[in-house]
């Protein structure tokens, strides 16, 4: 896709995916619109939108909840979209594992820790004998900062925080390669949400993962995501590292995002009252558009006369930054 | 901030020492204790882990049912009539020496229709026979009858029940199925079956489970539908958790409780529908006796002799109405938000 990430491994590919969903008799809505990026082994890869815009249905077709209509998911270089074997089947829930966005709702509350935690080795027998099984169950506990007691406690007796660390601890016992996190700590109070992102990093230096991170917030992945890719209505609108999608945001729907997080730049200041964003699909006398490299690395949804204003933007941009390097 | 507590601290402390003593006899602050810093304040160790401790109780779901129940003394009470109630219908019979079939006391004028008494405690019917065998002997028949088609439709049930909430497949042509049997009135499947199969034990509970079945299953697939997409239910999914593991481990334990209502208003509505069919001449027949029979041959001395109606009713309703209330108490224990 890009010209310095060749040499990078490509863990996960979406390409050209449509996700609908049957609404009545014989309607469609199609909540995922030709969505096409590609995550590299190791780094951690940010999806944001706002609410509704398709990233939860984007997400869980990767595990196969959601079908995709049309495209496909690569999952190592194999397909793991439509039909496929059993074994590939059991072999994607081994390997991409979700961490859920509520985690009041995704514990199961009339089961114990020790089997929310032991579900996945239960269910590929991932252990030798009962001890061995226990032994794992602590060790992810320990891992994820919880106490090996807590093992015969029930969900509802624990913290918001501490639930989403079960819902961790319980993805990470399968040792997967890729961890799809949905807004893991939308739901959490304020104050423990960097305790979570902390644990998540630690975990991935230590395990070697690459995530899949779900956000309706920019300012919260600017910090652990090495590339972040914007989605508005089921259309994924630009593409780019971290850093520079929050130095060059050229897609008129990123600047809107960044009005959420306070940014001490006069120029993005000044454009966020300039720009108003309006639905540009909506306009039937555009020419199509699809996603151009305006940057090494930075893409964005565009088509020609698009194209002229972005670079013109980017220019201004870019100017500012060497002024203010 | 050490000093300006140090300062505080001692003006404080000469305040108290000094109270009512001649100024020029006290002594400075800085002669007169040398604290030590360290003693003052000593680090707190920080221990991360010591914050993640649940300090409530260990929680143990059916402790918690337990406990919850017997936590009210109606719910004791109750129990303890249920109990009674029951382990008397089962036992009773068997010292009684009353046989249906048999009528020893036919020709004895004197033992006829007699009214409650110490002596006759349920008095006599119309052949003689104690009111109090009957009402026990059919009593136990009926509840054998009501607690084996209510086994047999729960287990049936809710097997079915869940499969078919889980399978979009089967849905449609169980709703199907379902449509066609709760349009047939029932009355007539009874009918049917009783001249086919004759009368007893096995052909009665067989006629009021053949149908009746479908409604349990129709019940826990909605109750299974409405949990089914739960995100915890998708989690499971996510590790790989098979369907009948799901159905047993995330979906029928959030159950227990609507299941228990369930069943708490499906003893006492077999019972009326033994009561009903034995009426209609479709139950048990005549070599047993049962509630139902009991009353169909009272009914005609409702007006002369009141006793020979009203006692067996009255059995029939104290058994459905105990039962029908220690079923709902236990469904309300059975729910985790009752639980303290
Ligand atoms: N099962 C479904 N059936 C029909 N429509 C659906 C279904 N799931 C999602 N949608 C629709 O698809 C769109 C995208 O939903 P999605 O859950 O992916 O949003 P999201 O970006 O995750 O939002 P949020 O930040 O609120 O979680 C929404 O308009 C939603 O109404
Ligand atoms: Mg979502």
């Amino acid at each position: 896709m890009s010209t310095n990430n060749n040499e990078r491994e490509v863990i996960l590919s979406i390409r050209h995916v449509d996700i609908s969903f049957d609404i009545g008799k014989k309607k469609k809505f199609k909540a995922v619109k030709d969505a096409s990026f590609d995550i590299y082994r190791g780094e951690t890869f940010a999806l944001v939108g706002e609410s509704g815009s398709g990233k939860t249905t984007l997400g869980r077709a990767a595990i196969r909840i959601n079908p995709c209509s049309a495209g496909e998911i690569l999952f190592n270089g194999e397909r793991i979209s439509g039909k496929i074997s059993r074994k590939q089947d059991r072999n994607v829930i081994r390997n991409i594992q979700m961490i859920f966005q509520d985690p009041a709702a995704s514990l199961n509350e009339r089961a114990t820790i020790e089997y929310c935690i032991s579900e996945g080795l239960y269910n590929f027998h991932l252990y030798k004998d009962e001890e061995d099984r226990i032994a794992k169950v602590d060790k992810a506990l320990e891992d994820v900062g919880l106490l090996p007691e807590h093992k015969s406690r029930y969900p509802h007796e624990f913290s918001g925080g501490q639930r989403q660390r079960v819902g961790i601890a319980r993805a990470m016992i399968m040792e997967p390669q890729l961890i799809i996190a949905d807004e893991p700590i939308s739901a959490l109070d304020v104050s423990i949400r960097a305790q979570i992102l902390n644990l998540m990093n630690k975990l991935k230096k230590e395990k070697n993962l690459t995530y899949l991170f779900i956000a309706h917030d920019l300012s919260v992945v600017r910090f652990i995501a090495d590339r972040i890719a914007v989605i508005h209505l089921g259309k994924i609108v630009e593409i780019a590292e971290s850093e520079d999608l929050f130095r060059y945001p050229v897609h008129p729907y990123t600047i809107s995002l960044l009005s959420a997080v306070p940014m001490p730049d006069p120029i993005i200041e000044k454009q966020r009252d300039s720009i108003v964003y309006t639905k540009e699909e909506d306009d039937p006398e555009a020419s199509p558009r699809e996603m151009r490299e305006i940057r090494p690395g930075h893409f964005v949804y565009a088509n020609d006369e698009d194209m002229v204003a972005f670079e013109e933007r980017l220019k201004k941009l870019e100017l500012y930054n060497a002024e203010n390097q | 901030m050490i000093n300006f507590l140090k300062k505080h601290m001692f003006d404080k402390y000469r305040l108290d020492k000094d109270f009512g003593k001649n100024p020029e006899e006290t002594v400075s602050p800085e002669e007169e204790v040398a604290v030590n810093e360290d003693e003052l304040f000593c680090q707190a160790e920080f221990d991360e882990k010591k914050s993640e401790i649940i300090a409530a109780p260990r929680y143990s779901y059916w402790k918690s049912v337990w406990k919850t129940f017997v936590g009210s003394k109606m719910n004791i009470a109750v129990s303890i009539l249920v109990i009674f109630i029951v382990a008397f219908s089962f036992i009773y019979p068997s010292f009684s020496n009353y046989d249906p079939m048999d009528a020893p006391y036919i020709n004895d004028a004197s033992r006829k229709y007699l009214a409650p008494s110490a002596e006759h405690i349920f008095g006599t019917d119309d052949i003689g026979n104690e009111v109090f065998d009957v009402v026990w002997e059919g009593a136990r028949n009926s509840l054998i009858v009501s607690l084996a088609a209510t086994a047999i439709d729960m287990i049936v049930g809710i097997i079915v029940g869940a499969i078919w909430g889980f399978s979009k497949k089967m849905d449609k042509w169980m709703i199907e199925i379902y449509n066609v049997i709760s349009n047939v009135p029932f009355l007539l499947i009874a009918m049917i079956l009783s001249y086919i199969l004759g009368n007893g034990f096995g052909p009665l509970i067989f006629t009021m489970t053949v149908t009746d079945w479908i409604f349990v299953a129709y019940f826990i697939r909605t109750q299974v539908m409405i949990i089914r997409d739960r995100e915890y239910n998708l989690a499971s999914k996510c590790l790989g958790t098979s369907t009948w593991t799901m159905v047993t481990k995330n979906i029928l334990p959030y159950l227990i409780s609507v299941i228990m209502t369930y069943i708490s208003r499906q003893v006492p509505a077999l019972i009326s529908y033994e009561v009903f069919l034995s009426y209609m001449g479709l139950g048990l027949g005549m070599q047993y006796a049962s509630l139902g029979r009991t009353i169909s041959n009272y009914t005609s001395y409702m007006r002369g002799y009141p006793h020979l109606f009203w006692i067996p009713v009255s059995i029939l309703a104290i058994i459905s109405i105990s039962l029908y209330i220690v079923g709902q108490k236990l469904a309300d224990a059975a729910d985790p938000r009752t639980h303290r």
